[in-house]
């Protein structure tokens, strides 16, 4: 029961990084190569259908975290307090960015939302890297350890890397290149690397960390039968707002 | 203030704004996915104005929400790690179903829904928002039964220090429970009805166009208003038969309780005897308006009292008569630290929620036109194109 547990886990946190790992890159990209207002429209747009279907992944992992780890939840989120106060305040911001930037016309609210974005996104990114950092010294190390500020710097390309082939697969016109559904796995698996990597060292410490048998018994009794709606869910947005869709056009929401 | 009083606040001023926007999306998701099934029945663009315009206010709403939603997930671990090394193994599972079922599905739906508008078939367009309601239930009943838990920690037993679950079907049917998430629900209802109710007052009473439109839903919103209200007092005087020994003797939890009490049972009457018997004609009295907008956010200050009689009539306990609020703080946690997270939530929250409540009342004032909900291409002017 512990290694299912694990392996959802590991399943969460990973598919966090492969898929909002894109949604940040385009958010880190929007000053890089979004110079026109209508360009960072179309990223936007291009990112707009799986955002909300992908930042759930990483609530996901906070009430797996919980359910599972207890222990390491209190222990890990407490270690690193003023780390993941800067990085709820990033996420906050980048998604008031998306919902708001278009409810008001003019150029001057939207440029100030885009911009909340991509800080934001930033934010995130780089604070991953520390806290992956911070994971693998349990929790022990500084914030500023140059390891980990290295590793901010690296998952924080990472995803630009991954949202910018992200974008040549469903908005080849902004990214100004054409990537095909193979590559953008590729990114993906790039992108949650430094997650995998983490999540595999902690293996051992993990399994001995996990909530009691009784505990793990009634939440997948309680979750396996939605597990298939979750998974169908995720799969319907995949196919649905697959490039080639593309011949209704209307104007984002976000 | 020490570390607790201010931890304790952070938690109290992030709960209350979560709260106000999810008790308004409790409500309005039923109504609107009423809306919608009645315009996929009829297709009539009456009907299908309707959805947009509530549907937009509904996901405005929603966006802060969300946010104020991760923040306090995180809270538990940031602030009050003693809570999970004591109870995690039985709380942290309703909180994790709450996550991984409920609402990863409701924002899954909700993006199918916002994003596949005039794209996806009408009936699987339609089950999407019906979805979105259903987890945001589930939601709701997962963080009740976790609350419960604290108020009234059935189906666990301690040992060796720490609480573990033995009976789940205890946790899941708590006295606690049982009556305090109906309670909750029909309170968004509620408050969604006057919402309603409010908005088109406003409108009417500016007169000009669009006054079928609000009388309609003026009319909507005194029936919702009025369901709500009578379960929410039902439901609110159920509860009583299973509140823990003691729980309102002091007079913190004891005032917020009558100021909800009080003013709930005069709404009730106000909604029920007077709104009700008069929903033929108060679209079209015009001096009633700006009373019923002054009734707005009442709704919403009655459930922010309630949580704090709830949550108040706690203290000093984290679980009910097993571990005290102040031995579920992190250990460790200084007030420089915990000043600076809560000024920062504090200050970006609450700029949000105003952004937030400034951008509905600017929909409510431009009316049912130019919506970004469902808007098709040609609607917009010079809009920019994308997929």
């Amino acid at each position: 029961m512990e290694l299912i547990w694990y392996a959802v886990f590991t399943l969460l946190l990973s598919g966090y990084f492969a898929l909002e790992g894109f949604d940040l890159g385009v958010g880190l990209l929007m000053p890089v190569i979004g110079r026109t207002q209508e360009t960072r429209d179309r990223m936007v747009a291009a990112m707009a259908p799986f955002v909300l279907a992908n930042e759930v992944w990483l609530v996901a992992v906070a009430g797996a975290l919980f359910g599972v780890y207890p222990h390491l939840e209190g222990e890990a989120l407490f270690g690193l307090y003023p780390l993941v106060v800067a990085m709820l305040l990033s996420w906050v911001v980048r998604d008031a960015g998306l919902w708001f930037r278009r409810r008001i016309d003019g150029p001057g609210w939207r440029r100030f939302w885009d911009a909340m974005i991509t800080a934001g996104s930033l934010g995130l990114s780089f604070g991953w890297g520390v806290a992956l950092y911070a994971a693998t010294t349990g929790f022990g190390s500084s914030l500023l350890h140059p390891f980990g500020l290295l590793l901010g710097v690296v998952v924080t390309l990472l995803f630009a890397w991954h949202g910018w082939t992200f974008l040549g697969w469903r908005a080849p016109e902004t990214a100004g290149i054409t990537r095909t559904g193979r590559a953008l796995a590729l990114s993906a698996l790039a992108a949650a690397l430094p997650a995998l990597a983490v999540l595999g060292g902690s293996l051992p410490y993990l399994l001995d960390h996990s909530a009691p048998a009784s505990t793990l018994g009634v939440m997948g009794v309680m979750a396996l039968p939605f597990a298939p709606v979750m998974v169908l869910a995720q799969v319907w947005v995949w196919r649905f707002f697959r490039p080639g869709r593309s011949a209704v056009r209307t104007p984002s929401f976000f | 203030m020490d570390a607790l009083d201010l931890a304790r606040t952070q938690f109290a001023v992030t709960g209350s704004l979560h709260f106000l926007f999810v008790l308004l999306t409790l409500g309005l998701a039923p109504l609107v996915a009423i809306m919608h099934t009645r315009w996929t029945r009829s297709g009539a663009p009456e009907h299908e104005r309707t959805v947009r315009f509530w549907g937009q206010v509904y996901v405005t709403n929603y966006a802060v929400g969300i946010v104020t939603g991760l923040v306090m997930e995180f809270q538990f671990g940031l602030s009050w790690s003693g809570l999970s090394r004591y109870a995690g193994d039985v709380f942290g599972a309703p909180l994790a179903m709450e996550t991984l079922v409920a609402f990863f599905l409701e924002s899954t739906f909700l993006g199918l829904w916002i994003f596949g508008w005039g794209r996806l078939p009408k009936w699987l367009h339609l089950a999407c928002i019906w979805a979105v309601t259903l987890t945001a239930y589930a939601s709701a009943w997962f963080i009740m039964a976790a609350n419960s838990f604290l108020q009234n920690p059935a189906g666990a037993v301690e040992r060796g220090g720490r609480m573990e679950l033995v009976d789940a079907a205890a946790l899941f049917t708590n006295k606690t429970l049982v009556f305090s998430f109906p309670h909750v629900i029909s309170a968004g209802l509620f408050t969604a009805g006057m919402v309603l109710v409010g908005a088109s007052a406003y409108r009417l009473r500016r007169g000009g166009e669009d006054a079928a439109f609000f009388t309609r839903s003026m009319r909507t919103g005194i029936v919702t208003a009025a369901v709500g209200i009578t379960l929410t007092v039902g439901y609110g005087y159920a509860q009583f038969g299973g509140i823990q020994e003691g729980k309102f003797k002091g007079d913190t939890a004891a005032t917020p309780l009558a100021l909800m009490m009080d003013f709930g049972n005069l709404m009730f009457l106000v909604a029920v005897f007077l709104m009700l018997p008069l929903v033929r004609f108060l679209p079209r009295w015009r001096w009633t308006h700006r009373l019923l907008m002054i009734l707005t956010p009442v709704p919403f200050v009655l459930a922010v009292c309630g949580w704090l009689a709830r949550e108040l009539g706690r203290q000093p306990w984290m679980v009910w008569k097993k571990l005290t609020v102040a031995d579920a703080m992190s250990p460790g946690l200084t007030p420089g630290m915990i000043t600076v997270s809560l000024v920062g939530f504090t200050a970006v929250l609450g700029l949000l929620a105003l952004t937030d409540y400034a951008l509905i009342a600017r929909l409510i004032r431009r009316g049912p036109r130019d919506l970004d909900l469902g808007a098709a291409a040609e609607e917009r002017p010079a809009p920019a194109l994308s997929y």
